[in-house]
């Protein structure tokens, strides 16, 4: 089994990833599938996660790299630097992200935002001294983020089985996609190499995990099952982050309505 | 007793007295929402009183804003027609303990969060529910949208149903997770309540 996690090519970590991921397939296998008609089916087809053995199991190697780098690392991050620091670090991740977000902004004919977008580059690179001070927001030009998984899904891709990788975490094949794509049209892949990239996504998941700590500590403590607490949360997120944080189109499907008003 | 109780929250009740005290006869989702609020920071926020004390007092505000037996049922979803009556009574109330245990808490690490109410959006087939959109406002400037799905009640008044938290609804993820537990379980009721009680003892 070891054996399976030595890189397949030297210097490939892309590689032996892969590899281990086929290995835990086979060993783990899927879901076993329950008989048609049956509450149990309905229930599978809810959960769309046929990968559900193999993906709990990268959920327990995520919860423990948590425990072990991720939580260390920004409570670290917390106690160094100020609030104002902070900011300008975050300030300067989504900067860096601009030119990705306005390409998505335009793929989804969304124009206003891609004003926005590159109204905030312009302000934020110029006055904001390379993107460490984010002037745009003071002047009411907001944030937002775009990436390519969700240009698809406005296209009308679906989203395919839930996946939970190790490192990247919850996601599914055609954000995984989305992300392969905007890596390779990202500037700064070809502008600071693959190191800049990973370090500005190492910078910004530790930024994350730092700010919504709380957060994160109460679904942890409420919960029966935290997998299936993120796997539910983490796909309404998304399909939150598609819809721009717009609230549902439909009126009449909003949201919760008791059954007995149906 | 009473007078001695009245007199002790009396001085809580200063900054915003009429407000606090009638969120259930609001006619508008919106200013139930923004009562309902005032009256949450004013009772749980209080960083003197015990966690009993706290849990007490949200447990009251709940019963009162909240409609508890039909968030029950709904996050239990199409089980709950399986269930026996022993088993929805067992379950409701454990629901709500680990309702009470998660949340109560939460209220004493309040540290100044402000909170805007913003657009009111009734349904459009259901005249009797509405969206009551709000942001809430951290000290540390991050910004938290929660969007708060409202019932009105055979009486008028406004009950909660849901609250959605950036995007994610909580009944809706917490029936994913009940859902979760009961197949892991056999595809019994029996199997979530049991599970239910050790987080409930152990919390």
């Amino acid at each position: 089994m070891l054996a399976e996690f030595t890189p397949a090519r030297p210097g490939s970590w892309a590689g032996s990833v892969l590899t281990g991921l086929a290995a835990l397939a086979m060993l783990a296998g899927c879901a076993t599938v329950p008989p048609k008609d049956s509450s149990a089916y309905q229930s599978y087809l809810e959960r769309n996660d046929p990968l559900e053995p193999m993906n709990r199991y990268f959920f327990e190697v995520n919860r423990g790299l948590d425990e072990l780098v991720l939580k260390p690392a920004a409570a670290a991050y917390n106690a160094a630097l100020p609030y104002p620091v902070q900011d300008s670090v975050r300030a300067f991740i989504n900067n860096l992200r601009s030119p990705l977000i306005l390409a998505n902004d335009l793929l989804q004919g969304e124009g206003d935002r891609a004003y926005v977008t590159l109204s905030r580059f312009i302000v934020n690179t110029s006055i904001g001294v390379l993107g460490l001070f984010d002037v745009a927001t003071e002047i009411g030009l907001d944030y937002h983020d775009e990436d390519f998984g969700q240009t698809m899904a406005v296209a009308g891709v679906g989203s395919g089985p839930y996946l939970m990788l190790p490192l990247l975490g919850p996601t599914n094949p055609r954000d995984l996609v989305g992300r392969v794509v905007d890596f390779a049209f990202d500037p700064l892949t070809y502008i600071g190499g693959a190191d800049a990239r990973l370090a500005r996504t190492s910078a910004d998941t530790v930024d994350y995990r730092n700010r919504n700590r709380k957060t994160i500590e109460a679904l942890q403590e409420g919960s029966l099952d935290f997998y299936a607490t993120v796997r539910n949360a983490s796909r309404q997120r998304r399909e939150d982050e598609i819809r721009n944080r717009r609230p549902q189109p439909d009126p009449t499907s909003p949201g919760v309505i008791f059954e007995d008003d149906q | 007793m009473a007078a001695a109780a009245a007199a002790l929250m009396l001085p809580l009740r200063f900054p915003k007295p009429a407000r606090a005290q009638d969120f259930m006869s609001a006619t508008d989702p919106g200013e139930f929402i923004d009562q309902l609020g005032q009256a949450a920071i004013l009772h749980l926020t209080d960083k003197s009183i015990s966690s009993e004390e706290r849990r007490r007092r949200f447990r009251d505000l709940m019963h009162k804003a909240f409609n508890v037996p039909g968030i029950g049922r709904f996050v239990l979803g199409r089980y709950w027609n399986q269930a026996t009556e022993d088993e929805r009574q067992e379950y409701m109330r454990l629901f709500e303990e680990l309702v009470v245990r998660t949340y109560a808490d939460r209220f004493s690490e309040y540290s100044g969060e402000k909170f805007t109410i913003g657009k009111v959006q009734r349904d459009a087939e259901r005249q009797n529910y509405a969206t009551v959109f709000t942001t809430i406002y951290r000290p540390n400037g991050q910004m938290v949208r929660v969007d708060w799905r409202v019932r009105q009640e055979q009486d008028q008044s406004w009950r909660v149903v849901d609250m959605v938290v950036e995007g994610v609804s909580m009944s809706v993820t917490q029936r994913s997770e009940f859902a979760s537990v009961i197949e892991s379980k056999g595809g019994t009721v029996k199997g979530l309540i049991e599970t239910l009680r050790q987080k409930v003892q152990g919390a």
